[in-house]
């Protein structure tokens, strides 16, 4: 067209070139995670002895692996533009089921593991069938199904304890081509992830994330999408849970409450908006992981772990203001 | 506009036609929005829907792309009944829409918003992105479109750049029947004309267009036939040779409009209210000019070449460097707060006045007073009175057609909004106007009153700077035109010199040579 070649030239480039400062301001709040965890593994790997070996990464991985997990499912929903604060009645009520009910038979793990994943998914749809038909704030939807679900843990089990078997207590240990079964399911996810957002689904919950009304337009069901995102951070808050018991080897009515938040700040650290329609698991993941050596680094700094969620607290907010600058000048570039 | 519209073609009544509405009836709430409303349109014709905002156009649009859905009468499509649930089903019988309050994601790029939920797939199920890459630009290509990179990110891209990519999302479903809801009114001038050509080349492969425009010389240049809503009837239906503008018009708002453009009466005087100096800001550069007392200073040009930049640089929401005099003293605008100070300062009719100017779930009283606030305030404390009786002074002044100053702005129509906006922007006693493209989306009755607005406020002394996308605007209401090219005046046209070829040879002479 004559007028486009014409007009006075835009901020971005045109044609082929590649813009190098453009793609590193669009990733601007990953890289600055990723940029942090090297800091932090940096530290702690300068006051403690073999950090930088597979045995390391395969101890932090299973110790990240719970609120990776619960991040996963906590990044599709935030990509929905919603939240989901209901995970932690779920990873409560799934480990007190899990403690409960397994025995020695195998054939009892396998029933009551897909029976918690089936109600995880199934409690997700729910929250997702009420956030759309009764137009109710995800936020309060999920906290009213947290509070009940932790209920029913508490009625289950009041107290801590429980038992599984001692073989799926090992699960964390087991390992092939010298990496454990937690860094495997990392790299499962990665490649879940990667397939995810590709799928229609996957760019239909982002798009709706992104401006609820354009994706009306264009003939999405806001109810499907609200189901099926809520169901799978169901699921993979379920997931997070058996996983869970095979580090803990009980059941516990209250641990959910411990992954709420930290699988929100996961994902922001990493980059994903809580407006929805931006962010990669990638990003969580990383967050998950800063979240988790943080306290490693507490520990051989010898200084109270209560440092650890002020310091958490303290790179959320670096990620957050990381984020915020690179918009700005995304946007002075192509106003 | 431009003349290359001769292969317009009617065909005869002996062709079925492909869309037919009869008794078409919706109500949202006790709210009647169409009323037995019929219509009747043919393949391979560009068929305009005309009314005035709020006369069911909208409505109209929404049920036949199955974004809502009719309460009684019937819509035939091919003489089968049509009954969307939804958008698909739309689409599945070949029905796509260009909306105007635009349909895309905008964290997705262009070529993922163009075949949103249509991509292509590989065998696990992800989308073949090279497939996509090459189905958008054979798509753009087919059709001659505008250069657009199809990686961005729709976030960032221009209002125009956007409603082009709306444009590319309705051509790749393949439709019988596109529906281009006031899609030219967020184009520059050339681009408009490009899209107007692509309407006529769609209805010349058997198409249908249905095209609404508040521009009747787009009208003019393109369809064939016309249909008139007014308060959700059907008021006639026409070819589009039989009739002139004037009785469209008259049939448009149900009276007789005297004249669209209000009496321009010398109002100015020699005190300068506004005097820019070597104004740099982006793309602008060097702008100098002054606004006097009582005129009206209309500032044209071919979009982009740095009109935007300066009514931001002078509601100081743009960095710039130059001077700025304010009523002959020194003025340092450096936040749009810093703008709105009182009798001496500067108010801003926005571009995008769903996105800047209003807030669309709060009510009409809200928005007038947000700004202003402080005026009601009695030591610290709100004062109702005070707001209630200003409140209904500028609703009756306005005419805004709203039931009560609590009704929700984004409940009222477009030109309402606007004028609310306006009121938002008098009640600052601001004294210097800078109006951006007030008339977009505007339907025409409302626009009469808008001109005649700011040739009142002219006569009270108000200094306005205006700018238009629409051409025929400036040279009617305008004392002088500022044509603008590059970031610099190009030209200032006064009197006789004010025409649009003025502004366009103003516009491209130079542009033309480069």
């Amino acid at each position: 067209m004559v007028l486009a070649e014409k007009a006075p030239p835009h901020g971005g480039t045109h044609g082929s070139t590649r813009d190098w400062r453009g793609w590193a301001l669009d990733r601007a709040p990953f890289l600055v995670a990723c940029l942090m965890l090297l800091v932090i593994v940096g530290v702690y790997g300068s006051y403690q002895t073999g950090v930088f070996t597979l045995d390391e990464l395969n101890l932090d991985t299973s110790a990240a692996m719970t609120l990776m997990l619960a991040a996963t499912g906590q990044t599709i929903v935030l990509l929905r533009g919603g939240i989901d604060l209901s995970i932690g009645g779920m990873i409560s009520l799934g480990t007190v089921i899990a403690a409960t009910r397994f025995t020695d038979d195998p054939a009892t793990v396998l029933f009551w593991s897909l029976f918690v994943l089936a109600l995880g998914a199934a409690i997700g749809a729910l929250n997702g069938l009420l956030i759309s038909v009764l137009k109710l704030q995800p936020f309060l939807v999920t906290l009213a199904t947290w509070s009940i679900l932790n209920g029913t843990a508490m009625i289950i089990l009041p107290t801590d304890g429980g038992s599984v078997p001692g073989w799926w207590l090992g699960f964390g240990y087991l390992t092939l081509f010298g990496l454990s079964s937690p860094v495997w399911m990392l790299l499962a996810l990665l490649l879940f992830w990667w397939w995810f957002r590709w799928t229609r689904l996957g760019i239909t919950i982002q798009a709706t994330g992104s401006n609820e009304k354009s994706a009306f337009l264009s003939g999405v069901s806001i109810t499907r999408v609200n189901v099926l995102t809520y169901g799978l951070s169901g699921l993979f808050a379920a997931g997070a849970a058996l996983y869970l018991t095979t580090q803990t080897g009980a059941g516990s009515p209250t641990i959910g409450k411990d992954y709420i938040l930290p699988s929100v700040a996961a994902a922001v650290i990493g980059g994903v908006s809580l407006f929805g329609g931006r962010g990669h698991l990638a990003g969580t993941l990383v967050g998950a992981f800063i979240l988790t050596l943080i306290g490693n680094l507490v520990f051989v700094l010898k200084i109270s772990s209560y440092w650890q969620p002020v310091a958490s607290g303290v790179i959320l907010l670096l990620s957050v203001l990381a984020s915020s600058l690179a918009e700005k000048a995304a946007r002075g570039r192509s106003a | 506009m431009p003349g290359g519209f001769s292969q317009r073609r009617i065909r005869s009544g002996t062709v079925m036609d492909l869309v037919v509405a009869t008794g078409l009836t919706k109500r949202y709430g006790g709210i009647v929005a169409l009323s037995e409303a019929e219509f009747s349109a043919r393949a391979g014709e560009v068929h305009a829907l005309l009314g005035e905002n709020g006369a069911g156009k909208s409505t109209f649009i929404q049920i036949l792309s199955g974004a809502a859905r009719h309460d009684g009468g019937s819509i035939l499509v091919d003489g089968q009944d049509f009954r969307p649930a939804n958008p698909d089903a739309a689409q599945a019988r070949g029905i796509a829409a260009v909306f105007q309050e635009l349909s895309l994601i905008p964290d997705l790029s262009v070529e993922q918003n163009i075949w949103f939920r249509r991509e292509p797939r590989t065998l696990i199920g992800t989308v073949d992105r090279t497939a996509l890459r090459r189905k958008t630009l054979e798509l753009l290509h087919k059709y001659d479109f505008p250069a657009i990179r199809p990686d961005r990110e729709l976030r960032r891209l221009t209002l125009a750049e956007r409603q082009i990519v709306e444009v590319a999302k309705g051509l790749a479903k393949e439709p019988r029947v596109l529906i281009l809801d006031e899609a030219t009114s967020a184009l520059p001038a050339r681009e408009a004309e490009w899209l107007l050509k692509l309407t006529r080349r769609l209805a010349a492969e058997g198409r249908l267009v249905i095209f609404i425009s508040h521009r009747m010389a787009e009208v003019r240049a393109i369809a064939d036939r016309l249909t008139i809503f007014r308060n959700g009837r059907t008021v006639a239906a026409h070819d589009a040779g039989a009739v002139s503008d004037g009785e469209i018009v008259t049939q448009m708002i149900g009276r007789n409009l005297d004249r669209l453009y209000p009496e321009r009466l010398p109002t100015a005087t020699d005190r300068v209210a506004l005097r820019v100096d070597g104004l740099s800001s982006g793309r602008l550069s060097g702008v100098g000019f002054s606004l006097r007392e009582g005129e009206v200073l209309g500032v044209g040009g071919l979009q982009g070449h740095g009109q935007r930049e300066l009514f931001q640089a002078l509601f100081g929401a743009a960095k710039a460097s130059g001077g700025i005099e304010l009523w002959g003293k020194p003025a340092s605008i450096s936040n749009p707060r810093a703008a709105l100070t009182g009798r001496d300062g500067i108010a801003l009719v926005p571009e995008d006045r769903r996105g800047q100017g209003l807030l669309l779930t709060k009510s009409v009283r809200e928005n007038l007073t947000l700004a202003v606030i402080k005026r009601f305030t009695d030591k610290g404390f709100l004062s109702a009175r005070k707001e209630e009786a200003l409140v209904k002074e500028m609703v009756n002044f306005l005419r805004i057609k709203t039931q009560t100053p609590e009704q929700l702005a984004g409940t009222l129509s477009g030109g309402n909004q606007q004028k609310v906006i306006f009121g938002k922007m008098l009640l600052t006693e601001a004294r210097v106007l800078l109006l951006f493209d007030p008339t977009r989306g505007v339907d025409v009755g409302t626009k009469g009153e808008i001109f005649q607005l700011m040739r009142d406020l002219a006569a009270k002394g108000y200094a306005i700077l205006f700018h238009s996308s629409d051409m025929p605007e400036l040279v009617h209401v305008a004392d002088r035109v500022m044509v603008m090219r590059n970031g610099r005046i190009a030209a200032t046209l006064e009197g006789e010199r004010i025409s649009e070829e003025g502004i366009l040879g103003a516009a491209m002479l130079e542009s033309e040579a480069a």
